[in-house]
């Protein structure tokens, strides 16, 4: 089993470094920025060569490496971190007609930049991984991550996500149809439309095998492609028989993102739970994007550690006093699922 | 902990269509690396790459693939996906089960449309078919659409170790099990933004590339796909087994974005653990498909991690040589030619070396030859410290 010891997020709200949930705060021109902190642990050199993503995710990494001790390795996921570079580069290829190019934004293209750096920052030569599966890439790493701590007792590591609003990625996905332009979390579930806001944000976890001085801890998680809600159900059902198979879930923290053509799966995983199981949803703060619901598990571990959520986040009440299990279920664009189930420890 | 074997495999590259084709030209010593044709740049016509002489309209007429928005690397990644699984002899409904797991690794993804990527990203409206396509996960979510895969799907992207870090988390998902077979590997297509991004950091040859060669002036980018089929011995008892997959280690060399540590820290730990996870001894290794890229700084450093963990440093060679650096995919392909040396009991000529670097003293096989092998080590190495090592084992 996995237990998770430290996480941390930089997000759209205010979650880093003190967390206040109460106040919502919403959107500009339709999209979810990163409240960047000034990072006061990261050199001013080194801070102006690194490009946001890497920016957000040594941010959030430096506070729980301060505490962490020794690390096994560092298991990274994200889908977009390095595009802005990317894109910075191919401007160079169409402008230069590729003649002779700097090569810095083609270094810092690479997606495992995170995981890269906090090795060369802390001199880790441990397991070194970066998981890009879209709308599964933070749950491949969790995978792994589970994997890890199974096949050496006693091992402890990074796990982190970034992504970010670039450019490049919010113009091919606008173009795609995915985000509607909204300025109110008000209006974010209920807008009956297609599409969600873009957002962006960086979430890391201490995780280990020791259940010791835990927080919360990962029982099973699951991943599924498809685009058939009534699977996604069938395959909640089994999930939750197999690894949760005297109990219920105490809560539901779903990734609904404000789209109406994904709602139909995420009714059906609520329709699936008996009455009683509280839904909570954190998509109106975080806003949509492929590594979203490793937010989703920091909300998760914050909710288990204090027993408290903001009433903005309520869908459903919960009927229980004492929220001891929560399952976690996203999908991205209808067709990447995942089923999480955290406990607290 | 099972063992873990290869009951299929399949590869597409610039020595050939098949697993077959790539050995017959291993065997004649035959080089891929011919003046790049097929890509719109001001290299075309001139720059050595390991390309693939088939346009990706041939490519898509040869596999039925129709559908529109499909990349280059989606088609090469079919190809080879085919081959694989048919060696393996999956039906579709094996490929459907919730037990089979499929991971890629590549760098490229489908930027290798940069034109179309950099309008579409630029574009206020009328987006291009390629809109879902630019992703590094476009390739494993076309495939889990196509064969209808319901297990775990994965990409990974760690520069040019990434295949090989796609085959070793396939066999870590079977030892777990969470998976009953697991189909691994990658692709990468040549590409303006590799092309210039390679040229930018002055490591691309304008020559045929010479790897360990005391000579040699920098890599040639090739482009390519293989996957392999792993299954567990219990779940493999009348199959064909190819080779036995007994070693892997992921490292970090924890020193600079993209240059390794003069002392070769990650690849050397990346060996020695890969062997010690496979109960081996140094001395066990007959020979290393090494990562090779021909640039000055990773083969001197390789060869430096080899003198540093092995006595008398086995025999080596670089396939790049035959094919270039095809990123994302080298350490697939590469264990494909792995296989291949232990299946026939044969090794293929490293091509383009005359002279050894001064300061080792080593020199790859320049011949073909036919020898025992048991043990045989891959290399793969790339941009962000990142570090694998693989050994495959004789049946």
């Amino acid at each position: 089993m996995l237990f998770i010891h430290q996480y941390a997020c930089i997000s759209a709200q205010d979650s880093f470094p003190e967390v206040n949930l109460d106040a919502v705060i919403a959107p500009v021109d339709g999209k979810l920025f990163a409240r960047e902190p000034a990072y006061d642990g990261i050199p001013k050199g080194t801070l102006r060569r690194m490009s946001k993503p890497v920016r957000m995710a040594i941010g959030a990494a430096s506070v729980l490496l301060k505490t962490s001790g020794r690390l096994d390795g560092i298991i990274g996921a994200t889908a977009n971190a390095g595009m802005d570079d990317c894109f910075r580069f191919l401007q160079q290829i169409i402008q230069y007609e590729e003649g002779l190019l700097t090569p810095g934004n083609f270094v810092q293209s690479t997606p495992n930049a995170m995981p890269a750096q906090v090795s060369m920052m802390t001199q880790n030569h441990g397991y070194n991984m970066t998981h890009v599966h879209l709308g599964l890439a933070f749950e491949n790493a969790l995978i792994d991550a589970s994997m890890l701590v199974d096949e050496h007792p006693g091992s402890k590591y990074l796990l982190g996500t970034v992504d970010d609003i670039s450019a490049y990625n919010y113009n091919i996905n606008r173009l795609g149809g995915w985000y509607k332009a909204l300025n109110s979390h008000g209006d974010f579930y209920n807008a009956g439309t297609t599409g969600s806001i873009p957002g962006e944000g960086a979430a890391m976890f201490i995780v280990s095998s020791e259940k010791s001085g835990s927080i919360a801890g990962i029982t099973a998680a699951e991943t599924l492609h498809t685009e058939d809600a009534a699977l996604v159900v069938d395959r909640l059902q089994t999930f939750l028989s197999l690894h949760l198979p005297n109990e219920v879930p105490d809560l539901l923290l779903s990734g609904e993102n404000g789209d109406q053509q994904l709602l139909p799966f995420y009714e059906g995983c609520e329709q699936l739970l008996p009455p009683g199981t509280g839904v909570l949803r954190y998509k109106h703060l975080t806003g949509e994007f492929p590594t979203a619901n490793a937010l989703g598990l920091w909300f998760g571990c914050y909710i288990l550690q204090h027993q408290r959520f903001p009433a903005h986040m309520v869908k459903v009440e919960p009927g229980v006093e004492k929220l001891r299990h929560i399952l976690i279920y996203n999908n991205f664009k209808g067709l990447q699922h995942s089923f999480i189930l955290l406990s607290g420890s | 902990m099972s063992r873990i074997f290869v009951t299929g495999m399949g590869v597409i590259s610039a020595l050939g269509n098949s697993v077959s084709e790539n050995r017959e030209a291993l065997k004649a010593g035959k080089c891929g690396i011919t003046p790049m044709e097929l890509i719109d740049s001001r290299f075309a016509g001139k720059l050595p790459c390991g390309e693939i002489k088939l346009s990706t309209p041939e490519l898509a007429r040869s596999l039925n693939a129709a559908q529109p928005g499909l990349t280059r690397t989606a088609l090469l990644a079919l190809h080879a996906f085919n081959q694989a699984v048919a060696s393996a002899g999956l039906s579709p409904e094996t490929l459907s089960y919730p037990s089979t797991v499929f991971i890629n690794g590549t760098t490229v993804g489908g930027m290798c449309l940069t034109d179309e990527l950099y309008h579409d990203a630029e574009a206020k409206e009328n987006g291009s078919e390629y809109l879902a396509a630019y992703d590094y996960a476009s390739i494993a979510l076309y495939l889990q659409q196509k064969f209808s895969l319901s297990g775990l799907v994965n990409t990974v992207n760690t520069a040019c170790s990434s295949s090989a870090n796609a085959i070793m988390l396939g066999a870590r998902l079977l030892q777990s099990g969470r998976a009953k077979r697991a189909i691994v590997g990658g692709v990468d297509c040549l590409a303006k933004f590799t092309i210039n991004g390679f040229n930018a950091l002055h490591i691309l040859s304008s020559d045929i590339c010479q790897p360990f060669d005391e000579a040699r002036k920098g890599l040639n980018l090739g482009e390519g796909a293989a996957f392999l089929v792993l299954e567990k011995e219990e779940d493999s008892i009348d199959k064909e087994k190819l080779a036995e997959l007994t070693g892997f280690f992921n490292t970090n060399d924890a020193y600079h974005p993209s240059s390794l540590s003069e002392n070769g820290e990650g690849p050397f730990l990346a060996m020695q653990e890969a062997l010690a996870s496979a109960n081996l001894r140094p001395a066990d290794i007959d020979f290393i498909n090494a990562h090779g890229t021909a640039t000055e700084n990773n083969d001197a450093v390789e060869s430096k991690a080899m003198l540093r963990l092995f006595d008398s440093p086995p025999k080596f060679a670089s396939t790049k040589s035959n094919i270039g650096h095809t990123l994302g995919a080298a350490g697939a392909i590469e264990a494909v030619f792995s296989i291949l040396n232990l299946q026939h009991q044969e090794l293929y000529p490293s091509l383009n070396c005359e002279n050894g670097i001064e300061s080792t003293g080593l020199m790859p096989v320049v011949e073909y030859t036919q020898q025992p092998l048991r043990h045989i080590m891959s290399n793969s190495f790339g941009f962000g410290g990142n570090c694998s090592s693989l050994i495959f084992s004789k049946v």
